[in-house]
C-alpha cells in the first residue's frame, strides 16, 4: 500500500555519490593525479593504490560506522542528541587507547591490536556508566547528556594526566591522534579495523526492526515483542565495539554520528531504521571522505588532522539542524 | 494458538507487588477465562496500572505468580509472549516517528522473520485493522499529527495487527471526548465480536463497564476489593461504589430503556 520508488532512488543515488567519491578522491592531494597517469606513471600508481586508496577507504568504513552508531544510539536512548561523542563513548575509547600508547603496549590478542582492545574496553566502560545512570534516572534528553559531558570531562582529565606523567615524543603522539585523522593507513591497517567493523554489522543488521520498535516509547516496544534489556546491552556492546576499533585506528572524531543521520532524516522523513542505516552509512562515510580529502590538500605541504575539519564544518550544520524545525521531532 | 482455552487463560495466584519498600498490590487472586471481558475499578494510585502491566510482563512481581496460557509470563520469550499479550498504553511515552500505516504495521514484529519484511499476510492483516479501528483515512498521516481520539484508535489499530488473543487496555479513553469515546468502544465491540477476544481494562467509565464487560475486578487501596461477574457487581451497587471511591454513589433511571445508571453527580 504505502510503497513509493521514492527510497530506493535517493539510497541509489547516495551510493552513486559514495562510490564516485571513494573513486575520486584519491586523485586529489598536495600531489594532483590525473586518472590516466595512474597507467603510465609508477610513481603516482604507487601514491594512488598504496597510499590514498587505503585512507580512503578507510575514512568511507570509519565516517559510515560513526553514523550508523549514532543511529544507534539515538534510537536506544530515544534522544535525538546521542552519538558516540556526546554520550562520552569517544572519550572513553581515547581513554583505553592512551593508556595502551603509553604503557607502550604492542602486539595483539586473537588478531586485534591492544590499542583496539583497550579503546574498545575504554568505549565500553563509558557507555555503560552512562547507560546504568540513564536507567537509575528517568532517561530524559537533558539527564543523558549531562551524563555524558560528566563522564567526558572525566575522561579528558584522566587523559591530560597520562599527558603528564609521559615523555614529550608520547604526548605528542596522543595529542596528535586525539585531534582524529586517517593518515598513515595502509591495507594492514584498513584490515584490523575492518574485522571489528563487519562483526558489527553482521550483528546490526538483523536487529534493526527492534530499533524501529524502541521509537514507540518503552511500553509499546516491550507489548510488541521486543526484550528491552537484553536489546539495549547487546546493542550498546557491539556499537562499543565499532567505536573503539574507529577512535583506536582513527582517534575520536566527531559530530558525523549526529550529522548524518539526522540529515538523511530530512530527506526521507518517518525512515525505518533498515533503510536509514544504509542512507546513514553512505551519508557518513562520504562526508569523512571529502573532509579528508580537504584535510590532505588545503595548506600544503602538511596535512591537517580531519578531526578538525569535522568539528569546524560539523559544529555549524549540527547547530543548523538542531534549530531545523523537523528535526526536533526526533527522527 | 492456545493451547489451554479449556482452563483458565490468564492465571493471577496472590500477587504482590512493591515500589522499593512500598507495597502496591497486596495478594491479588484472578482467573480469567478466554473470551471474558474484565473491567478493572479502582481510584486513581490503587495500583491498577502495575497489576495490568505485570501481566503484561513489564514489571516483576515480589511474589505470587502469573501464568498466561499455563506458563509463566516471565518466561516466555519476548515475541512468544507478544504473540499473546497485546498492551495499549493510555497514551505513548513520546511523539511517534512513522506514518500511521507504519506504525500499525511495528505491530506485526512478533509475527515476522528476523529480517522482519512485511509479507502479503501482514498487510492484509493491517488493512484488516485499519478498517476494525475505523483509522483508514489516517493511514498516510504522521503520528505526531493525530489529535487524541485519533491516536488511541491508532494504538489500538496497531495491537489489533498483533493479533494476540489476550488485549490490555490501561485506560484507553481517559482523555477522550464523550464522542471519540465511543468511537473507540465501537471498534473494540466491532474487534470483540469479529474475533475470539481476552479483553482486560482498566477504565473509570463505570456505567460503560456494567454495559460492555463480563466481569469486574476492583483495586482500592493495593487490594482486591471485588472479584466477580458484572450481575454481581450490580446487585452490590451502588453500595460498592461508595465504599470504592469514599465518596456517596446513586443510582439513575433512563426513561426510554428504563437501564439503570450509577453516578455520584448531586449526592451530598
Amino acid at each position: 500500500m504505502i510503497t513509493s520508488n521514492k527510497p530506493v532512488l535517493i539510497v541509489a543515488l547516495f551510493a552513486f555519490i559514495a562510490c564516485a567519491a571513494v573513486v575520486i578522491c584519491p586523485l586529489y592531494g598536495i600531489v594532483m593525479i590525473s586518472p590516466v597517469s595512474i597507467l603510465s606513471n609508477e610513481e603516482l600508481r604507487y601514491i594512488f593504490l598504496t597510499i590514498r586508496l587505503p585512507r580512503t577507504v578507510v575514512a568511507m568504513l570509519a565516517g559510515g560506522s560513526l553514523a550508523v552508531a549514532g543511529m544507534v544510539f539515538q534510537a536506544i536512548f530515544r534522544n535525538p542528541l546521542a552519538d558516540p561523542y556526546t554520550l562520552g563513548v569517544s572519550s572513553g575509547a581515547s581513554l583505553g587507547a592512551a593508556i595502551c600508547i603509553t604503557a607502550g603496549i604492542g602486539g595483539s590478542l586473537f588478531g586485534l591490536p591492544f590499542v583496539i582492545i583497550g579503546a574498545f574496553s575504554g568505549a565500553l566502560c563509558s557507555v555503560f556508566l552512562i547507560y546504568s545512570f540513564a536507567l537509575s534516572r528517568d532517561t530524559n534528553s537533558s539527564t543523558l547528556l549531562l551524563a555524558g559531558v560528566i563522564v567526558a570531562t572525566l575522561c579528558s582529565g584522566l587523559i591530560m594526566f597520562i599527558h603528564f606523567t609521559a615523555g614529550l615524543h608520547q604526548s605528542f603522539q596522543i595529542v596528535r591522534w586525539l585531534m582524529g585523522s586517517v593518515d598513515g593507513v595502509n591495507y594492514q591497517l584498513l584490515i584490523t579495523i575492518g574485522i571489528p567493523l563487519a562483526i558489527f554489522f553482521a550483528v546490526i543488521i538483523p536487529l534493526m526492526p527492534q530499533l524501529d520498535q524502541f521509537l514507540t516509547g518503552d511500553s509499546i516496544a516491550h507489548s510488541r515483542g521486543v526484550n528491552l534489556r537484553a536489546s539495549r546491552i547487546l546493542f550498546i556492546t557491539i556499537t562499543a565495539l565499532a567505536v573503539g576499533a574507529i577512535v583506536a585506528v582513527c582517534g575520536p572524531i566527531g559530530f558525523i554520528g549526529i550529522i548524518a543521520p539526522h540529515a538523511c532524516r530530512l530527506v526521507i522523513p518517518g525512515v525505518r531504521h533498515r533503510l536509514l542505516m544504509v542512507c546513514s552509512f553512505l551519508t557518513g562515510g562520504t562526508f569523512l571522505v571529502i573532509t579528508d580529502t580537504f584535510a590532505r590538500s588545503i595548506a600544503p605541504p602538511s596535512e591537517i588532522p580531519v578531526g578538525i575539519i569535522t568539528a569546524v564544518v560539523g559544529g555549524p550544520i549540527f547547530l543548523l539542524l538542531l534549530f531545523h524545525r523537523k528535526s526536533r521531532l526526533l527522527v | 494458538m492456545l493451547t489451554a482455552t479449556e482452563t483458565d487463560l490468564i492465571q493471577i495466584k496472590n500477587l504482590s507487588a512493591k515500589y522499593g519498600d512500598r507495597e502496591i498490590l497486596k495478594d491479588i487472586s484472578i482467573s480469567v477465562k478466554a473470551q471474558e471481558c474484565w473491567a478493572v475499578l479502582g481510584p486513581n494510585g490503587a495500583g491498577k496500572s502495575t497489576f495490568v502491566k505485570l501481566i503484561a510482563g513489564m514489571l516483576h512481581q515480589s511474589s505470587g505468580s502469573i501464568l498466561v496460557d499455563g506458563k509463566s509470563i516471565h518466561n516466555y520469550h519476548a515475541k512468544r509472549r507478544a504473540q499473546l499479550i497485546a498492551y495499549v498504553p493510555q497514551k505513548p511515552e513520546n511523539k511517534i516517528p512513522y506514518s500511521v500505516y507504519d506504525f500499525i504495521m511495528l505491530g506485526r514484529y512478533c509475527l515476522m522473520g528476523v529480517l522482519g519484511i512485511a509479507s502479503e499476510k501482514d498487510h492484509a492483516a493491517v488493512d484488516e485493522a485499519l478498517t476494525v479501528c475505523d483509522v483508514r483515512h489516517l493511514a498516510y498521516r504522521q503520528m505526531y499529527t493525530l489529535s487524541g481520539g485519533e491516536l488511541q484508535r491508532v494504538l489500538l489499530a496497531g495491537a489489533v495487527a498483533q493479533s494476540s488473543p489476550i488485549l490490555l487496555l490501561d485506560e484507553p479513553t481517559t482523555f477522550l471526548d464523550p464522542a471519540h469515546d465511543r468511537l473507540f468502544f465501537t471498534a473494540l465491540e466491532r474487534l470483540h465480536a469479529k474475533r475470539d477476544l481476552t479483553v482486560l481494562m482498566i477504565t473509570h467509565d463505570i456505567n460503560n463497564a456494567i454495559c460492555q464487560c463480563t466481569n469486574i475486578a476492583v483495586i482500592k487501596e493495593g487490594m482486591l476489593a471485588f472479584c466477580g461477574t458484572t450481575s454481581e457487581f450490580k446487585s452490590q451497587c451502588p453500595s460498592i461504589l461508595s465504599s470504592t471511591f469514599d465518596i456517596p454513589f446513586n443510582q439513575f433511571v433512563r426513561n426510554d430503556t428504563g437501564t439503570v445508571i450509577y453516578g455520584s453527580w448531586g449526592v451530598k
